[in-house]
């Protein structure tokens, strides 16, 4: 400010990033609350990293719970930590892997070009990297990269959809954010199976970018312009609730909206009789299974899978709701 | 003072026929240039009737009037922060604790030792705007007594506000607010989606808010005092204003508004989450800028602001009504803030003129 002389500026910038400090000691707190502790690594590595976006959204927070459960149960000690969908504090935390001699890595990643090179210094240090949920732009990297099949679970969505609207009518689709790779996905594949019918006709389609609020207020406008709407799908979870609750403001209750992810609060939302149908990814399962990989690899020093996996997803309507249990249904 | 006087006649009576008429333009267009804001408004109104004839329905006016009213509250809490030449980047941060506090104490209560309480709706609601004012006024605390710049400051609340709202149910969210009879504590809808005559409770929230700021800004000691600050802090340190207090007070104001709005949503959404209204802070202070109220202090009005965030609320609704994509809807609303600032610029610039000629 330009009426700080200099020795007030100086003091504002300390405190100033005091502030930053404890604001970072803040997010730290929340990400990696099942850390260890601080007592050092001992020489044959016992740890597993596990890297994943922020734990906001209940999904990331289930793998991350259950890739640091399985990997308590074999015995291993942990290191949650979280990335917040920034490549560079990622490439951060694994350097911190790195100097930790860390055993194996386990990780959702910040992006599928610039998370390459952090893989790569981790192999150059003899530590395998698991991957799951989304891929990277690469192979022969990291061991193994371990998916759910986004494309087959939005077919999945658009089949009971197009069963839900009767085969006809006006509809409108709500997609994720524009660059994430996941948006595009499903958008395709919903379309894949909604094109071929020829009475069903979508009127309206906007981003609202995952965000609940964002997808209420479009629901609502687009409601307004097209008063024939009879079901809304939409890309995510949060969003089919955004949408959801424009709906039951407005005075057609009966419009039907679909979700994907398989989250606790869309899962009970289907057994209200409120959203009708959400796509399953078995968040739990994948990371589960990148742990037993991850394991395994210790053990015998070579991987006992292909690099690339990809697990289908489940649909979730009132007939299995009342079986799904955190991203998994049961006997799947 | 009267060489400048001559000059400015010389200046004026250079070409005599033609001066008065002139005159006259520049005043028209310094008419049209002041009520800018309203002018886009109309401008808006007219091209989107004339796509879509669902634009100027009377239930798309009050819907769309509804999602001002959010943007609207934050950024009339935000005027008066920049009025003192603050600036308050934590409003959509606070929006979203305030959610995460009202939201936890209706969806699970407030654990004491020996059992868990809950609250009345009114009461929570008033615990949330509290919540937001305290954080408001910690901001004022860190810019007055700590001298932290208010950009750096509000920042760290920024981040640290957020945090504490994911820290507060552990990233999840409080999906069901709709209370039980049991408990006591039904009704938090009312605010976001119930309706009286008609218009939505939130809209005459909005209209409550602002008649109430308009009155301070500009009838009340405190609101000539806010100005001062912003005009010249200086000058009003030494006419004997207590400047900190004023810098606080504003900060507890914009934190309350914030807390408000966030409650809103929340109660219209029916769930609070920890992200709620995130990135609010940017449409908050582009609805003051757009409203003709100046970073640099001292300078705004707090109808200009509910104008600029009507302009805001009415373009993006619309884009989205007439099926404009995500990406055009972000060039388009980018363009038409940059360029009600260029048109201020212009406004300030034939005002001083103006003000040369008629001296």
């Amino acid at each position: 400010m330009r009426y700080l002389p200099s020795r007030r500026a100086f003091l504002a910038v300390g405190a100033a990033s005091v502030l930053a400090l404890s604001a970072c000691g803040g997010s730290d707190d929340s990400s990696s609350s099942s850390s260890s502790g601080s007592s050092a690594a001992p020489a044959a590595s016992k740890l597993i990293v596990i890297i994943t976006p922020s734990p906001d959204n209940v999904f990331f927070k289930a793998e991350q719970e259950a890739a640091d459960a399985q990997a308590k149960k074999l015995g291993y000690e942990t290191l949650v930590l979280s990335h917040d969908d920034d490549p560079t504090k990622q490439s951060q935390q694994f350097d911190t892997a790195i100097s930790r001699k860390a055993a194996a890595i386990i990780l959702d990643n910040a992006g599928a070009d610039a998370s390459v090179t952090a893989i790569q210094r981790a192999k150059d240090a003899q530590i395998p990297t698991f991957l799951i949920d989304r891929e990277i732009n690469k192979t022969g990297v990291a061991v193994a990269q371990i998916v759910s099949n986004n494309a087959q679970g939005a077919g999945l969505g658009g089949q009971e959809f197009a069963k839900l609207m009767g085969g006809k009518g006006e509809y409108a689709e709500l997609t994720g954010k524009p660059t994430d790779t996941n948006a595009g996905v499903r958008s395709k594949g919903y379309h894949g199976v909604l094109d071929q019918y020829p009475d069903l006709k979508m009127v309206a389609q906007q981003s609202a970018n995952w965000d609940q609020a964002e997808a209420l207020q479009k629901t609502q406008t687009i409601l307004q312009a097209h008063p024939n709407i009879k079901g809304i799908i939409a890309g995510n979870d949060t969003m089919a609730l955004g949408a959801y609750a424009a709906v039951q403001a407005s005075n057609k209750k009966d419009i039907i909206v679909t979700g994907f992810d398989g989250s606790p609060d869309v899962v009970s939302s289907i057994l209200k009789k409120g959203i009708k149908a959400t796509v399953l990814q078995p968040a739990s399962k994948i990371a589960e299974m990148a742990v037993d990989q991850a394991d395994a690899y210790i053990k015998n020093g070579k991987a006992d899978q292909p690099e690339k996996q990809s697990i289908d997803c489940v649909l979730v309507n009132p007939d299995n709701a009342g079986t799904v249990k955190n991203f998994a249904v049961a006997g799947s | 003072m009267t060489d400048t006087h001559v000059a400015a006649h010389r200046q004026a009576a250079a070409p005599p026929p033609d001066a008065p008429r002139h005159t006259a333009l520049a005043r028209a267009a310094l008419l049209l240039l002041r009520g800018r804001t309203l002018v886009v408004l109309v401008l808006l109104v007219i091209i989107f009737s004339s796509i879509s004839s669902e634009y100027l329905t009377q239930s798309n006016l009050i819907l769309m009037t509804k999602h001002v009213a959010i943007n609207a509250i934050l950024a009339i809490g935000v005027t008066f922060v920049i009025l003192t030449g603050g600036i308050d980047l934590s409003v959509g941060s606070i929006a979203g604790l305030a959610s995460m506090v009202s939201g936890g104490l209706l969806f699970k209560g407030l654990n004491v030792p020996g059992g868990t309480i809950f609250f009345s709706v009114a009461v929570v609601i008033l615990i949330g705007i509290v919540v937001g004012a305290l954080v408001g006024a910690v901001n004022g605390l860190l810019i007055t007594r700590f001298r932290v710049a208010p950009f750096i400051a509000t920042l760290g609340m920024l981040y640290v506000a957020r945090g504490a709202a994911q820290l507060h149910s552990d990233g999840g969210t409080y999906p069901d607010l709709a209370g039980t009879e049991a408990r006591g504590n039904t009704g938090f809808g009312f605010i976001g989606v119930d309706s009286i005559l008609g218009i939505p409770v939130a809209v005459w929230i909005m209209v409550m808010v602002a008649a109430a700021a308009v009155l301070v800004t500009t009838k009340t000691p405190f609101g000539k005092r806010i100005f001062a600050v912003g005009g010249n802090e200086r000058a009003a340190v030494l006419s004997g204003i207590r400047v900190n207090r004023i810098k606080i007070s504003v900060y507890v104001i914009s934190g309350a508004c914030a807390a408000l709005a966030g409650l809103l949503l929340t109660s219209e959404l029916g769930a609070a989450y920890p992200d709620t209204a995130t990135t609010y802070e940017l449409n908050a202070i582009a609805a003051a800028v757009l409203g003709g109220t100046a970073l640099s202090g001292g300078r705004g009005t707090i109808i200009g602001t509910v104008m600029g965030a009507f302009v805001i609320g009415f373009l993006s609704d619309g884009l989205v009504l007439v099926g404009v994509s995500t990406f055009w809807q972000s060039v388009v609303k980018g363009a038409v803030i940059v360029f009600a600032v260029i048109t201020e610029q212009a406004q300030q610039r034939l005002q001083s003129t103006l003000t040369r000629r008629t001296a």
